[in-house]
């Protein structure tokens, strides 16, 4: 099937078609003309979508998610996972490696792998640094890097161990490796449930202290400058991690860092309500936070914004607050909060490069382009799109969303990818 | 009121008409005859999923004395995790045609949690460490007794304001019925943001009897506490412990509170806990009529 998208916005700051509106035909997968012809007639092999009021951009990029198979498929797995992706525009997806087993050898990556010849969204795995993510003995990274890991992180839980931290550091160096990191001071945020603050306080309930993030932030740039390397700070939360990561670009210092999309929508004030979906790590902070992780986005402090999906099952939610489970989707949602609450602060093609261009760049993938010749790896939206969030639209296994219920602008359409597309005319 | 889940979700009026009946009933229990009809044909069961003596006693007390018929469920909080959810634990009870659930757990939020979710009147009996708001409306209708009034008194709270829903709880009551509050203890067990709640800070104890009129003295709870806050119980009795010798350096009475069991010798000595300057047994009295209070206004919407 042969794709002619008409008339449609480019959004795109690395490319010369930037909002300009073009007609864009896509030919066995392959782009194959951008004009401003007018549309031909649709025939048996070729299918017109009226790109009015549409944008295009290249397929976008999620840097953090859970995908929770093998081991926790009754929360996700790699097919729902896609699913949702898909439904959310994104046409790539770096999974973090805490399942059961770990993602620590080449056979996982292989099944991880192994999925994407049968979906359209294509998953980057990311392998642990540690044995089993307990942050006591390396993993085997050079023979995990040959076979197909995109970086090295210990996902959902902090790289603790100060010699493990200067030796992968070290270790990666050989192939110019990514280490990503999530700061956190597990010993700072034990027995904790949500950020500490005011809400915190009028509700007993144990805080997870901002210092808690920034210390480890601290203490990994000190190890980054004593050994080298380079490190990416996954889903950081505070106002001050965003100065202490834009202090450190500035001495020239390889960091670069991201943060989750539910994290500039949500403050903690929320939490009052006691709703276990907005159970998060990190927590939700304080608007000034908020406020400060915008100006970070705004400034290219923070160079990428992540879905952070976590998929949780009803069982491990619908608890009382302290024994919930953390976590909440974002793949389906990302796009939309992004746009929803980062409009002041940040352009639309600032916002896509955060879920293109840039991720893909840190973790040295080949960039998609909008071009003739180039194979299609592309995500149709719609920037002005009103849509509110409902469990029924959500394609993740989980239904855990902080914002159901909530009026989101803008909502992706379809994505392409190669000859294959979710795309689906409207009855 | 439908639910009594907090202090914090209550206003003024609310709480001054449950002292309104709260003195009613009052008289009823010292009367020869403690029994009055009013919640006949109500079914409350008191769901303790945390140890209770006499919050579990008082309560129960309290729904005899009103007539309603009572069942009592307990079990710990972990063999609860471990098999069966809450929100099933409940549903089951609630079958069995229970209008109200008195409920103590170790969550915080539990009581919230089931309000959302189960056809029934809530009555918090403590949720982790978050509230405890009989505890407050009875310790606020002691104080209001005792000094005839609370408006304008200065009342300090003494102990593990962190670990502790008597705190929190206290914080909200005084506050709204216009007393000052001030908290007192080990910084380490002090919320670092407990002066957003508009409490003044002391970390002198006897500093903060000299200020107070009222002293209301918690008890150290070491269960509670998942790692270490302070060195010793010794150190903390020789520091924070309150004694004869402590009230007699003041230049004033105080009034002094517990809300029970007391470490006797760790946070109140027995010469203190024993003498005229405290009206624990008093507050253990007035708990049952402010529980009558809080089961007979909650109870009127239900009623035929």
């Amino acid at each position: 099937m042969n794709y002619l998208i008409h008339n449609v916005e480019i959004i795109d700051k690395h490319s010369e078609f930037n909002r300009q509106r073009k007609s864009i035909l896509i030919e066995n997968g392959v782009i194959t003309q951008i004009s401003d012809i007018s549309p031909t007639q649709s025939t048996d092999h070729l299918t017109v979508i009226s790109g009015q009021n549409l944008q295009i951009s290249v397929g976008w990029f999620d840097m953090r998610a859970s995908f929770c198979d093998p081991g926790f498929e009754y929360k996700e797995t790699l097919t729902t996972g896609c699913n949702a992706a898909q439904a959310g525009g994104f046409t790539e997806v770096a999974v973090l490696p805490n399942t059961q087993p770990v993602i620590q050898t080449k056979n996982e990556l292989a099944y991880l792998k192994s999925h994407n010849l049968r979906h359209l969204v294509q998953i980057y795995p990311i392998a642990a640094v540690s044995v089993n993510a307990e942050g006591k003995e390396l993993t085997e990274m050079l023979d995990l890097h040959t076979h197909g890991a995109v970086a090295f992180s210990d996902g959902i839980q902090p790289v603790w161990h100060s010699d493990i931290l200067v030796k992968t550091l070290q270790y990666l160096q050989k192939f110019d490796g990514l280490l990503i990191n999530r700061p956190e001071d597990l010993m700072l945020t034990r027995f904790g449930t949500m950020n500490e603050g005011v809400s915190s306080t009028m509700l007993g309930l144990k805080g997870m202290p901002a210092l808690a993030e920034e210390m480890m932030i601290r203490r990994d740039l000190d190890f980054l400058a004593y050994a080298g390397g380079k490190i990416h700070f996954s889903a950081i939360s505070s106002a001050r991690s965003v100065q202490l990561i834009r202090a450190a670009k500035a001495q020239g210092l390889q960091v670069s860092c991201d943060v989750a999309a539910h994290q500039i929508a949500i403050d903690d004030a929320a939490l009052m309500s006691f709703d276990s979906f907005l159970k998060v790590n990190p927590p939700f902070r304080g608007k000034a936070d908020i406020e400060a992780l915008l100006e970070g986005l705004q400034d290219g402090t923070i160079d990428v914004v992540v879905s952070d999906h976590r998929p949780q099952d009803e069982e491990s939610k619908n608890l009382e607050f302290d024994l919930a489970e953390f976590g909440a989707l974002g793949l389906e949602t990302a796009f939309g909060v992004l746009n929803t609450f980062g409009k002041k602060h940040l352009s639309l093609e600032d916002k896509i490069d955060k879920l293109t261009f840039r991720p893909r760049q840190i973790l040295n993938l080949p960039q998609a382009h909008i071009k003739v010749g180039e194979e299609a790896n592309l995500t149709l939206f719609d920037a002005q799109q009103e849509w509110t969030v409902e469990t029924k639209y959500i394609q993740s296994k989980s239904k855990n969303s902080p914002f159901l219920g909530t009026t989101l602008t803008g909502k992706p359409v379809a994505v392409f990818s190669g000859a294959q597309t979710n795309w689906q005319e409207k009855n | 009121m439908r639910h009594l889940l907090g202090i914090k979700d209550i206003s003024k009026n609310d709480i001054e008409r449950i002292f309104e009946m709260a003195s009613h009933f009052k008289d009823v229990i010292n009367r020869p005859i403690k029994k009055v009809p009013s919640l006949r044909d109500i079914t409350i069961a008191n769901v303790f999923f945390e140890n209770s003596t006499r919050t579990k006693l008082s309560f129960e007390l309290a729904e005899k004395r009103l007539s309603a018929d009572v069942v009592n469920f307990s079990a710990s909080g972990s063999s609860v995790k471990k098999g069966e959810t809450l929100l099933d634990t409940v549903n089951n009870i609630l079958a069995m045609k229970v209008d109200m659930v008195v409920m103590r757990h170790s969550s915080v939020g539990a009581a919230h949690y089931l309000s959302k979710r189960v056809n029934a009147r809530i009555v918090n009996a403590g949720d982790g460490t978050h509230e405890h708001p009989t505890q407050a409306l009875l310790d606020s209708f002691s104080v209001n007794e005792k000094l005839g009034g609370v408006a304008g008194k200065k009342v300090v709270i003494v102990g593990d304001i962190l670990h502790s829903r008597v705190a929190l709880s206290n914080i909200f009551a005084f506050q709204k019925l216009g007393a000052e509050v001030m908290v007192c203890g080990p910084i380490t067990l002090l919320p670092k943001y407990i002066e957003s709640l508009g409490v003044k800070v002391e970390l002198d104890v006897q500093k903060a009897l000299e200020w107070c009129d009222v002293a209301n003295v918690l008890r150290i709870q070491l269960e509670r506490q998942q790692i270490k806050y302070f060195p010793s119980l010794r150190e903390y009795s020789l520091y924070y412990g309150i004694d004869k010798a402590r009230l007699e350096r003041l230049d004033k009475e105080i009034t002094i509170m517990h809300p029970g069991p007391i470490n006797r010798g760790i946070e109140l000595s027995s010469d203190v806990a024993d003498s005229d300057h405290a009206i624990i047994l008093d507050q253990v009295e007035n708990g049952v009529a402010v529980r009558m209070a809080v089961l007979y206004l909650l109870a009127e919407g239900i009623k035929p």
